[in-house]
């Protein structure tokens, strides 16, 4: 197990201006790199991370930093570095989201799954037991965004206000979207809005050429400010982010809207300060309307519900750790065999069981002929894996005769969680806290 | 145990699964709630043609076998409901409901006054199929708008990461609220038409089916005026469920509360 390392370069002690010298790619490794070799880069906005296998870990960093410029010393203080255990746990929280500075963001896990992606592409890079981290890894971010709401709240305020359109309409793709403004906060919403595939984009401002420059920018369409009301009254989502001292949409001028569109619900995101809308357009039939604070009360909420179930989600990191802790036990020949001959022994008493009804002579002929031809069996597999101790062929072995622990569990149709085994965890908290 | 029974029992925990899955949001819960829904109305139907055999006619003979046929009906309008992954959490609000009408109803279902008319007239069981199917989409249309209120309030609050808030989107919501409202109409409109040409041909005296027909009548203008606000200026939402529930509530009153005001009037059973 401690072969496994791990050099990060993080948000939590790395400043961001030496966290943007560093991008490494798969293939810079190839110069410190031997025959038995693996490794896996992960390059993110808030991260650079190297899992490596049989590297050397001073060369690692020096090669690092003749890449990145960067003095070793230097980047050894801004590093951090984990070993075995740690490393696993770590590569398991990054992949969930929990490490992250949002906790519980999903992108992690898909430029994770992107860097896993070049991994392979790049060839022989990772190998058996990167290979197999890294399928934990996926498995435990799943296994977190299902079982437990961290990564399901939103976090940011575009994200509420989209997951609230989504419970009034349902599908917003075919939805209408009119953009108030072209400021920064109305430019990150109506981005938000395009990533879920709203195909309907409308954006007015004062200064029509910069409504102009956004349309193009998102792929919408621009109209002048006089036409405000028509579009309103055209659209089913409206975002309002304008710098105009004074409401932009009147409790009036919505009840008139609301019954030329024949009550249509429509949802106002108001994310001006001050506010375009006023407040008691909200109270108007079918108008759901959200502004900056409502919004953030909501986020803040989210934040704290995602803090309330990190327990629950360390639960199941130590879990994982501890499988993949036991499968690389058992990345051995010798424990392989064992296996193997327990295995074959399980079968034997169960079928010794199934004649229990025959006499003593016979059961004792049965097992006699059963340990005979379980041996026979075996011979070869054995044979093979003694001359052959390789990684691979113990990994295949153990996949064909199914001897690891998610195949048996998959058998039983239950899979168990121990409550024992947190020392992979109160080593690497043990381990944060010291650094 | 008696099919009947069973049958309840059936209802009952559905009603139960259902509810769980509010607190254990996991597939295997959900394939559990619909294969047990499946079974229910599957016993319902055995039960309902057992009943019929029974007594020889269509189970409509009285007032709790008219509710015990439309809580079938619209057990078997929810399928399609509870088997679309987004409209699935309406069955948490219809199963129990329709357990609870069916403890009320079921121990009574097997009483009947007697093959009261004659079977092969056509009116019977087109005048009282069409109003008890009219009044099942009503009774869907109903739940819909409780989910609908409820999950307005929810979004309006902005608490939609509740456990309460995967009901569908409102939109959904009404959509469906509203194909029930007009289907519904569509049927009891039917039922009351044969029914008004079915009196004319018995010359029945209209002491005997007045109280009731007024009632209905006024039910049908609830949900008309309901339909037409919708067409003309585009009531929606909230509004409309407020309205169906008001027009369910004198639905029920028509279904059972005459029935102990006026006695003899109109009921099912009492006709020459």
């Amino acid at each position: 197990m401690n072969r496994i390392k791990c050099v990060s370069i993080n948000h939590r002690v790395a400043p961001v201006h030496i966290r943007e010298q560093i991008r490494i790619s798969p293939k810079d490794i190839a110069p410190v790199s031997g025959k038995d070799s693996e490794a896996y880069v992960l390059n993110t906005c808030n991260r650079t991370e190297v899992y490596y296998i049989g590297i050397d870990t001073a060369a690692l960093l020096t090669l690092i930093g003749s890449l990145s410029k960067i003095d070793p010393p230097q980047l050894e203080k801004v590093s951090e570095l984990f070993t075995g255990k740690q490393a696993i746990y770590h590569l398991f929280m990054v992949a969930s989201g929990l490490d992250s500075a949002v906790l519980g963001e999903p992108q992690i896990l898909g430029q994770v799954k992107e860097a896993y992606r070049d991994a392979l592409k790049a060839g022989g890079i990772t190998s058996t037991i990167l290979n197999k981290a890294m399928h934990r890894a996926f498995r435990a971010a799943k296994r977190i965004r299902t079982e437990t709401p961290i990564g399901r709240l939103p976090v940011s305020v575009a994200s509420e206000a989209v997951e609230l359109a989504c419970h009034v309409f349902g599908d917003i793709q075919e939805r209408k979207t009119l953009i108030i403004g072209a400021g920064d906060m109305a430019t990150i919403a109506a981005r938000r809005l395009k990533d879920r595939g709203i195909d309907e984009l409308y954006i007015v401002n004062r200064t029509y050429e910069n409504a102009d420059r956004l349309a193009r920018q998102l792929g919408g369409k621009s109209k002048p400010f006089d036409e405000l009301y028509t579009a309103i009254k055209e659209s089913d989502i409206v975002i309002s982010s304008t710098a105009s001292a004074r409401p932009v949409i009147t409790c009036a001028m919505m009840n008139k809207l609301m019954k030329e569109r024949k009550h249509n619900p429509i949802f106002i995101i108001d994310i001006a300060l001050p506010r375009d809308v006023e407040q008691d357009v909200g109270k108007i039939y079918n108008c759901y309307l959200y502004d900056i604070d409502a919004l953030k009360n909501m986020v803040d909420k989210n934040i704290t519900d995602r803090m309330q179930h990190i327990s629950k989600a360390q639960e199941i990191i130590d879990y994982e750790t501890s499988i993949f802790e036991k499968w690389m036990k058992a990345l051995d020949a010798t424990q392989t065999i064992k296996e193997l001959y327990s295995l074959v022994e399980i079968h034997i008493l169960d079928e010794l069981k199934n004649g229990a009804a025959l006499g003593e002579e016979e059961r004792g002929k049965l097992e006699r002929a059963l340990r005979s031809m379980a041996k026979r069996l075996l011979n070869r597999p054995v044979d093979f894996l003694k001359s052959h101790p390789g990684l691979a062929h113990i990994e295949h072995t153990r996949r064909i005769f199914q001897l690891d622990e998610d195949y048996q569990d998959r058998h039983k149709g239950k899979q168990t969680c121990p409550d024992t085994d947190r020392e992979g965890k109160r080593e690497y908290i043990e381990y944060k806290t010291r650094s | 145990m008696t099919i009947p029974s069973l049958t309840l029992m059936i209802y009952i925990i559905t009603s139960g699964v259902f509810i769980s899955h509010l607190f254990i949001r996991n597939s295997i819960v959900i394939r559990i709630s619909r294969a047990l829904f499946l079974a229910c109305v599957s016993l319902h139907l055995i039960s309902i043609i057992l009943l019929g055999k029974h007594i020889h006619q269509l189970p409509l003979a009285s007032i709790p076998q008219a509710i015990n046929m439309m809580v079938f009906f619209a057990s078997v309008i929810f399928i399609p409901i509870v088997f679309r992954g987004s409209t699935f959490v309406l069955g948490v609000f219809f199963i129990p409901a329709a357990a609870f009408a069916l403890s009320l109803v079921l121990p009574f279902t097997g009483s009947s006054p007697g093959p009261v008319f004659n079977p092969y007239q056509p009116w019977y069981p087109l005048h009282t199929l069409s109003v008890v199917i009219g009044e099942a989409l009503f009774g869907v249309a109903a739940i819909t708008s409780v989910a609908y209120l409820i999950h307005e309030r929810i979004i309006k609050n902005g608490d939609i990461h509740s456990r309460g808030s995967n009901l569908p989107a409102l939109s959904i919501l009404d959509t469906l609220l509203y194909s029930a409202l007009t289907l519904g109409f569509i049927a009891i409109t039917i039922g009351m038409i044969v029914g008004a040409l079915w009196a004319a041909a018995l010359r029945l005296d209209l002491y005997n089916i007045a109280p009731k027909a007024v009632t209905g009548a006024v039910t049908w203008i609830i949900f008309a005026v309901c339909i037409h606000q919708r067409f003309a200026i585009g009531w929606r939402g909230r509004r409309t469920a407020i309205i169906t529930l008001i027009g369910f509530s004198c639905m029920v009153f028509l279904l059972i509360g005459i029935r102990f005001l006026f006695p003899g009037a109109h009921g099912t059973g009492l006709l020459p």
